[in-house]
């Protein structure tokens, strides 16, 4: 039987990634635009008792709520937003310190500080290299409803089957936006299992350490784990970049507007390609590198200062390419106002 | 408007943004009565967390600083250190007061510092679309308790008893309503001035109507608050 | 819906039911088989600014919820074109509700109007203004009649408390979608706002009401001692009814102006 099209918002579609993927617990805290997200599983939990939820007093002990689940064995995760994905923070640098499969949603909002509640790019900083490490998390963007619900499903495989912590980026639009999808229900799903193993050898965790030397030991593995699981984590979307002298770079929603826009560029003619990360951290460079082959110019576009330019720029450093920055902090872009800065900078 | 309201309400931020019917206005009135009636206009500054507070913004004639959310009474415990002579007040709500910011409340009170924190109690995380908070009581339907608030979740919070507990003998703290204006003023002229004449902590609970979030209307509203005077007490805790 | 792709912007007061429309149109179009967006623009107040909904339907993918230029604009209150105006465009058409927009007021190159507000009130009820104008709209957009009165069944379902409401509402939408849209001018907007403050008086005392305040919470009304107080005709911020003063009854006790949440009501004896 082919599978229907729906009429759900992004959170709506959220809420049944979670579910798909197998999360039995949420933690929560209301903050907008996120939570539709802890209501919709509310509901959802009300008809399926084998779904928990706690709203906590606040995110800091949401979000170590869901470490508590984890290494009890079932999938949990928590979604948030702005201020709240700052005190996030705190339990995911716990996860990349002890390597737990934590899941995250977080609907960007405009920053810094209580800024809007509607949209911006500006958390990409906060969920990549948010924490007091390096940044070993893995970061998804999601730029419509459709794969909103796909990323969140790809985030638990991803977090259970490698052991980072895991958040997927939507944003207020994305949250709020009732669209018409079809879902791509998953093929395969990643099981848990308890991290305190409860066996006769018994699992001592911890991520505090004495010596420089025995804590740099344990840096070094998670960072040789990071490069090996690289190639099997990292995703990109590349859309007409064989021959582009020109190269659109955008993530999430503002990467929606930018295909559209590149219809209205006369794209092939003009040789201009987009190229999407769907990981923003760690960076699909391999696919970034062969679309910037025969690249002049880049345009890096963001609703924000400069979050996805210091990314992307890290990884073509030494390059001669000229990059142009058009950067809208909290701000969205439609397609019309991308065509436009495009062709005034030439 | 003049007499229509208070001297020290900003009448450029009016109308303002709350709700038809919301709770809020109707504390900040006699507030802005109570301050009006000390003549401190000019020697107060006000904190505000983040919910529906934080619409007061711009609403009185007076210094006002959006905090983050939970955290008011922090901000102000420390504004009152760099500015001793000034009155400190701190404006928020129950989610911000009894959920993130309790701990931050509770070590005010122990350490007894000189700020009058006020927190307006309707039940609800309003300004995010009515989620349960600390202070729902059991059996209570909001979008995060469908079929009511279990007592899994606790029931309701009693803010000030607890606060009672563990605060020096000079605090002072209350629970007032908005169905009872004149007491609430009262309340509200009491805890300012222990701070100013006390040196100490003050606290005041006002128990508030959310029309928009519990969906009741004008005579509902106040039909529930007076179930919500009879779980939680008005008066003094002494 | 004779383009591949329409992009219609609705505004109105927050409370009109601009949301509801779009949600009932949106979901239509839906469930007929097209492509559809829709997202509310929102602040953080829950009352009090004007409420607006970007609508996309097509025939093809839609990359992204929202837009620079509308097809189509409906505005249900004066307050709200200025959050539109930026999106109307020559080739934009615009409906209004012209009981409340005077026809000056929008500037645009074609405008038709329709007096949902006067056509509500006067036939059922000032709140089913929403499925009028979904009346009206589904038959612009070429949504089968019956499947849009279904989704209006099924999203309002829980407001339909007696079989009579739903059809009464039903009479409503058939009516809105049965409207004939004409270009042209149009009477006052009558349904408006009061500006200044209202004085009346009698018995002794004196009424200040302050239309450009009040928000129809009702609160003086349930509060007042002496039933004194009633909701009139005349129409406040949120262009619903304000309070009138029944002078027989009322002793000037002050008890509406201490609860009134927005300082909107003030009544004095008058000292001779």
């Amino acid at each position: 039987m082919p599978d229907k099209k729906i009429f759900i918002t992004g959170n709506e579609a959220a809420v049944l990634g979670a579910i798909d993927a197998g999360a039995e617990v949420m933690f929560g805290y209301p903050i907008t635009p996120a939570t539709e997200i802890l209501q919709g599983w509310v509901a959802k939990a009300e008809e399926n008792k084998k779904l928990q939820y706690l709203q906590t007093e606040d995110e800091i002990a949401a979000g170590f709520g869901v470490l508590g689940v984890l290494l009890g064995g079932k999938k949990a995760f928590t979604a948030s937003a702005g201020p709240g994905h700052i005190l996030l923070q705190d339990p995911l640098s716990m996860a990349e310190n002890l390597r737990l499969p934590f899941v995250g949603i977080m609907m960007q909002r405009g920053g810094p500080s209580t800024g809007t509640v509607n949209f911006s790019q500006q958390e990409v900083n906060l969920a990549a290299f948010g924490g007091n490490g390096d940044g070993l998390r893995i970061v998804y963007s999601a730029s419509s409803v459709g794969e909103l619900y796909e990323l969140v499903i790809q985030a638990f495989n991803t977090a259970w089957q490698y052991r980072w912590p895991t958040i997927v980026l939507g944003d207020g639009y994305l949250g709020k936006t009732r669209s018409t999808v079809l879902l791509k229900k998953p093929r395969q799903l990643i099981p848990a299992y308890p991290i305190l193993e409860e066996k006769t050898e018994p699992t001592h965790l911890r991520n505090c350490y004495s010596s420089e030397e025995s804590f740099g030991e344990v840096l070094k593995k998670n960072i040789a784990d990071w490069h090996k699981d690289k190639p099997a984590i990292v995703r990109s979307e590349s859309l007409q970049t064989e021959e582009a002298e020109t190269l659109i770079v955008a993530h999430g929603l503002v990467a929606s507007a930018a295909k559209e826009a590149i219809t209205g560029l006369n794209a092939k003619k003009n040789k201009i390609g987009l190229f999407r990360p769907i990981t923003l951290n760690p960076l699909d460079s391999d696919a970034l590198k062969k679309a910037a082959q025969k690249v002049k110019k880049i345009f890096i576009i963001e609703s924000a200062l400069n979050q996805l330019a210091r990314i992307i720029k890290y990884e073509l450093a030494g390059s001669e390419i000229e990059f142009i920055e058009i950067a809208k902090p909290a701000e969205g872009f439609t397609p019309e106002e991308i065509i436009t800065r495009i062709k005034q900078n030439g | 408007m003049d007499n229509f309201s208070p001297k020290s309400w900003n009448q450029k931020s009016k109308p303002h943004f709350f709700c038809p019917g919301c709770g809020h206005a109707i504390a900040l009135k006699q507030l802005g009565y109570a301050i009006d009636d000390l003549a401190i206009q000019q020697k107060t500054t006000i904190g505000i967390d983040i919910g529906c507070s934080l619409l007061v913004w711009d609403f009185f004639n007076i210094d006002t600083v959006q905090t983050h959310h939970g955290r008011t009474t922090p901000v102000m415990v420390g504004y009152k250190i760099a500015k001793p002579q000034r009155i400190a007040l701190a404006y928020t709500g129950d989610g911000g007061a009894y959920a993130i910011g309790l701990q931050s409340l509770v070590h005010a009170a122990f350490r007894n510092n000189p700020v009058t924190v006020i927190v307006v109690n309707n039940e609800n995380y309003a300004m995010t679309g009515g989620q349960l908070s600390p202070t729902t009581e059991t059996g209570i339907k909001t979008t995060t308790s469908p079929s009511g608030k279990d007592l899994k979740f606790g029931p309701g919070f009693k803010g000030p008893e607890l606060l009672h507990q563990i605060a020096n003998e000079k605090s002072f703290i209350a629970r007032g309503s908005i169905s009872n204006p004149v007491q609430l003023k009262n309340l509200l002229i009491k805890a300012i001035k222990n701070q100013t004449d006390n040196n100490s902590f003050s606290f005041i609970e006002i128990l508030s109507i959310c029309p928009t979030n519990w969906k009741t209307d004008a005579e509902q509203s106040f039909e529930r608050l007076k179930e919500m005077e009879k779980y939680y007490p008005i008066g003094e805790i002494k | 819906m004779k383009s591949k792709t329409a992009k219609i912007i609705l505004a109105g007061e927050g409370g009109q039911g601009v949301q509801t429309i779009a949600k009932i149109l949106s979901t239509t179009a839906a469930d007929e088989g097209f492509e559809v967006s829709y997202i509310p623009s929102f602040g953080v107040e829950q009352r009090g600014s004007p409420s607006i909904a970007f609508l996309t339907i097509s025939q093809g993918a839609i990359c992204y919820p929202r837009f620079d230029k509308a097809d189509l604009a409906v505005i249900l209150q004066e307050r709200a074109i200025f959050n539109v105006a930026r999106y109307i465009v020559p080739e934009t058409t615009v409906i209004f509700d012209s009981s409340t927009v005077s026809f000056d007021a929008v500037r645009a190159k074609r405008k038709f109007g329709i007096p949902a507000t006067k056509l509500a009130s006067e036939n059922l009820a000032l709140k089913s203004l929403n499925v009028l104008m979904v009346g009206a709209l589904s038959r612009l957009l070429d949504l089968p009649a019956e499947k849009t009165w279904q989704t209006i069944v099924s999203v309002l379902s829980k407001k339909f408390k007696t079989e009579e409401i739903k059809e009464r509402n039903h009479q409503i939408f058939l009516l809105g979608k049965d409207f004939e849209l004409k270009e042209g001018n149009f009477t006052e907007a009558t349904f408006v706002p009061q500006h200044g403050p209202i004085k009346t008086g009698g018995e002794g005392k004196e009424a200040i009401i302050a239309p450009d305040h009040c928000k129809s919470c009702g609160i003086c009304i349930i509060k007042c001692p002496f039933g004194a107080l009633s909701f009139g005709k005349k129409l406040g911020l949120l262009s619903s009814p304000i309070p009138e003063v029944d002078f027989k009854k009322c002793t000037a006790c002050d008890t509406c102006s201490r609860f009134c949440p927005d300082g909107a009501i003030k009544i004095k004896k008058i000292i001779k």
